[in-house]
């Protein structure tokens, strides 16, 4: 920013400086001077008050400074540190405006994120794995057509547990709910429902009615109706899922069985090695939605 | 006046030529960004103030960085690092502040 001609700048008195400049005493000391020197950028007050007689005010040594440009070495020192300064703080701003969604998040966030990643990952990985193992079923099958029929089949079992229209079987729970005050409404058996939807559940019935997507409650007078059929206390769910997983859920503290508890009602949770779900349900033929896969 | 387009030569640099930071000094390039610019306006002070010298301006910067990284990578290794940063950040915005007031005076004679 300045050069060797400028005045009081710290270099030693025999380089360079004019002998008129030299004349007041004060400022010629070599200990004083580095001693103001070394206090720039450090709160010097009353700086400017020494600048008088032949001296410069700070405006016109920051005009020579920058005009005409003169190449010395302060000028090149400074030039280059600045460049870095710039570099850094491009790399920085640039570096802080991408990504910014993950750049704010906390590192335990970033790594439930990056777990999500992972399990979404290794799910599709098998689900890739599985079709491509479809894939070569049916291409190297001798009958083509009957390793279709063959898969076709199992698919529309898969769906049909999904959608009510076919039985199922496996481990899972039996959960009894029994209510004398009325506690167990619609809310809370929906409640229920959806508590073990969220842990996993494939098929339930409940009083021999099935519950699919479109299940719906409702309260009618004293008792609940559910799609339409009107069912009495108790209340008897039969629920297929993994069990350590299903149990769990409904015991959760301020869960279904501890809110229905509070209300006076008696809950029994079983678990079983074999629970069947057999009530059916019609499957609804869509008037208007088809498939696109086709 | 070269002065000036080292600082522009740099910015345009990193905006073009977008170098990767290594990964191990990525948390403190933000700090040392702030502890130079306070270098920066610490020198374009004493420039008005008459008393600027190039050493003690090279030796600013770059202690000035180093300290400020330091700081960070202690604060990092304490468990304090985002606190601790902070308070660098705040400290040196301080700095800032009086120099900028100083070179206000100089320029503006208010």
């Amino acid at each position: 920013m300045s050069d060797d001609s400028t005045p009081g700048q710290g270099l030693p008195p025999e380089r360079g400086l004019p002998p008129e400049r030299r004349l007041p005493p004060e400022r010629e000391l070599p200990p004083e001077r580095q001693e103001t020197a070394d206090a720039q950028g450090r709160e010097t007050a009353g700086a400017q008050g020494e600048d008088g007689g032949p001296r410069l005010t700070g405006r016109q040594r920051l005009a020579k400074a920058v005009w005409p440009p003169r190449v010395t070495r302060a000028q090149l020192i400074v030039a280059l540190l600045l460049f870095v300064l710039g570099l850094g703080l491009a790399i920085q701003v640039r570096s802080t405006s991408e990504n910014s969604a993950l750049r704010g998040a906390r590192r335990e966030d970033l790594v439930r994120i990056l777990d999500e990643l992972d399990d979404r990952t290794k799910r599709l990985e098998d689900e890739k794995r599985q079709l491509e193992g479809q894939r070569t079923q049916l291409e190297t099958s001798s009958d083509q057509a009957e390793e279709a029929r063959k898969q076709t089949r199992q698919k529309a079992a898969q769906l049909g547990v999904l959608a009510g229209t076919v039985a199922a079987e496996g481990p899972g729970i039996r959960m009894t709910i029994k209510d004398r005050a009325g506690a167990a409404d619609s809310d809370a058996l929906l409640d229920a429902v959806q508590e073990l939807r969220a842990a996993g559940a494939e098929a339930m019935e409940v009083n021999g009615v099935r519950v699919v997507a479109s299940t719906h409650f409702t309260d009618s007078g004293g008792g609940v109706s559910v799609d339409g059929h009107r069912i009495e206390q108790p209340y008897r769910f039969e629920v297929i899922g993994k069990p350590a997983d299903l149990e769990p859920a409904l015991n959760i503290p301020g869960g279904v069985v501890q809110t229905l508890k509070n209300k006076q009602a008696t809950v029994d949770v079983t678990r079983s090695g074999k629970i069947t779900v057999d009530a059916l349900r019609q499957a609804k033929r869509p008037d208007y939605a088809r498939s696109s896969s086709q | 006046m070269i002065a000036v387009l080292g600082l522009v030569v740099g910015v345009v640099a990193g905006l073009v030529v977008r170098p990767v930071v290594p990964l191990a000094v990525e948390p403190y390039l933000p700090i040392a960004v702030v502890a130079a610019l306070d270098a920066v306006f610490g020198g374009l002070r004493a420039m008005l103030d008459g008393i600027f010298d190039d050493k003690v301006f090279v030796v600013s910067f770059l202690s000035n960085v180093v300290v400020a990284a330091l700081i960070v990578f202690l604060g990092d290794k304490l468990g304090v690092g985002a606190q601790l940063s902070t308070g660098v950040v705040v400290v040196l915005g301080i700095r800032i502040f009086s120099n900028a007031a100083a070179i206000r005076r100089h320029v503006f004679r208010a």
